[in-house]
Order: C-alpha cells, then sequence, then structure tokens
C-alpha cells in the first residue's frame, strides 16, 4: 500500500472510532432516559 | 437527551472537519517523511487528549478519596473511558505511520511499550469497576487510578531516557528540536480542537455517568419500597 493509503486509513479510522465514541455515548443516554421514565411511570 | 445530540452532534463533526481541512489541506508536507507525517497533528493531539483525561482521573480519583463525592467518582470514570479512546486512536495511528516510515507495525521500544501498558492500566480501571461487585468498587479504582497515573510521567520522558525508535522529543527536546513554522502553527491549531474535543466528550461522559447513577439509586429506591410494602 502507498504512504497515501495509510493516511487515508489513519483518518478514517480516527473518524470511525470519534463518531462512533459519540453516537455510543448518545444512544446510551437515550437508553438512561427511557429507562427512568419507565421507572416513573412504575410508581 | 435530543437537546445534547443536538449540540454535541454539529459540535464533534465541526471540530473533526476543521481539523482534518488543516492537517490534510493547510498544513505544508514535510520534507523527508513526505504525505504520511500528516498522521502527525491527529496523532500527537489524541496522545495530549489521552494523558490529559488521565490527569482528569487521577486528580478526581484523589478527590474521591478525600471527600467520598459521586461527582468527583463520575468525573473520573468518564475521563478514564474517554482517556482510553483517544490513547487507542493515539496507538493505531501509531503502527499505521509506523509502516511506511519504519518498515514495521510495531517495536517493543520504550515509548510504544509504556503506552501500550498506559492504555491496558486504564482499560483495567474500567474493567474492574465494570465487573467488580460490592460498596467498595469506587475507592479501590480510585486507588488503582492513583497509583495507574505513575505511568504517565513515564511515557512523557521515555523518550528522554532511552534511545528509542520512536523519534526524539519535537518540543521540549533541547537544541536541534522544534518545528518549521507552517507545521507548528496547524500542530497548535489541531492541539486546541483536539482539547476542545477531549472536553466535550469528558462532559457528554459525565452527564451519562450522572444520569446511569441517579438510575441506579432510583432502582435501589424502588426495590427497598416493593421490599417495604
Amino acid at each position: 500500500m502507498s504512504s497515501i493509503g495509510f493516511l487515508k486509513i489513519a483518518y478514517i479510522l480516527a473518524w470511525v472510532v470519534y463518531v462512533g465514541y459519540l453516537g455510543r455515548i448518545l444512544l446510551r443516554m437515550k437508553k438512561v432516559e427511557e429507562e427512568m421514565k419507565e421507572l416513573e411511570r412504575g410508581k | 437527551m435530543k437537546k445534547l445530540a443536538i449540540i454535541s452532534v454539529p459540535l464533534v463533526l465541526l471540530l473533526l472537519v476543521v481539523s482534518s481541512y488543516l492537517a490534510l489541506a493547510v498544513a505544508p508536507t514535510e520534507a523527508t517523511m513526505g504525505d504520511v507525517q500528516r498522521i502527525f497533528y491527529y496523532h500527537v493531539s489524541s496522545g495530549w487528549v489521552g494523558m490529559f483525561c488521565f490527569f482528569i482521573n487521577f486528580v478526581a480519583s484523589i478527590w474521591y478519596l478525600w471527600k467520598r463525592s459521586p461527582a468527583s467518582d463520575a468525573l473520573a470514570v468518564a475521563s478514564a473511558e474517554v482517556g482510553v479512546v483517544f490513547c487507542a486512536v493515539l496507538l493505531i495511528l501509531g503502527t499505521l505511520w509506523a509502516r511506511p516510515v519504519w518498515g514495521i507495525w510495531w517495536t517493543w521500544d520504550a515509548r510504544l511499550t509504556t503506552t501500550l501498558v498506559l492504555w491496558l492500566i486504564y482499560v483495567s480501571y474500567l474493567v474492574l469497576r465494570r465487573f467488580s461487585a460490592g460498596g467498595q468498587t469506587q475507592v479501590l479504582a480510585a486507588a488503582f487510578a492513583v497509583f495507574g497515573f505513575a505511568d504517565v510521567p513515564i511515557v512523557y520522558m521515555s523518550i528522554r531516557w532511552f534511545r528509542t525508535q520512536h523519534p526524539s522529543p519535537v518540543i521540549g527536546g533541547g537544541e536541534g528540536s522544534g518545528m518549521a513554522p507552517g507545521i507548528a502553527h496547524v500542530f497548535l491549531a489541531t492541539l486546541a480542537i483536539f482539547t476542545v474535543l477531549g472536553i466535550l466528550y469528558i462532559w457528554l461522559r459525565y452527564k451519562l455517568e450522572t444520569a446511569e447513577q441517579a438510575l441506579e439509586s432510583a432502582h435501589a429506591q424502588a426495590a427497598l419500597k416493593g421490599v417495604s410494602q
């Protein structure tokens, strides 16, 4: 692979990790909020 | 959650687009390595944010051991997890840079090995928190984090103490170290952007941790209510 190929893969991987991590945090947040609402409804 | 997503998603994308543009289009091509040297901007900035997160984890852990404050415990977990993510990117980008420049993916030199150990220490910290049962988890994790942080200065000093395959420091490396002005300007801008990115992730992860703590205590209260009725 050419050095440009390594450069492209590096930036794509970094983007995937950072955007993916943000998505994971937001999804977990959504799940916690839904669970909290369910708990309050059950009271 | 919607509010957080509306703020954080465009902000993260903007920070990534601007930093990528600076690194890939604005920064001059380095004379020896060529375009692949542009990995440097994300590699070092990710490393800086990782170390910054571990420092926050260290301070928050000491504060937790002293005051037993749930907020400092939440900050400690948040910063450790964000630090692990940034440190993982540091290691991945390091191998992708090493292959075309050194001809190898990895070597067990002092800088690479101490960084891998650092990453493993904080992965262990997160595993300890997730799987250990009992009321002493937070105290154990905080004590573990305080000792774990000892590896951060070792990582920083490794390229000063030992002759390594990893390049010598370009900042604060004494005579002969330094960067060309064009590279230095983009590097400082990327570093600043990544610092904002790191703080944003810590804040989001902290919000999540406090929400999870609140949910856990609501579950405990509901269970107690159920037992007493």
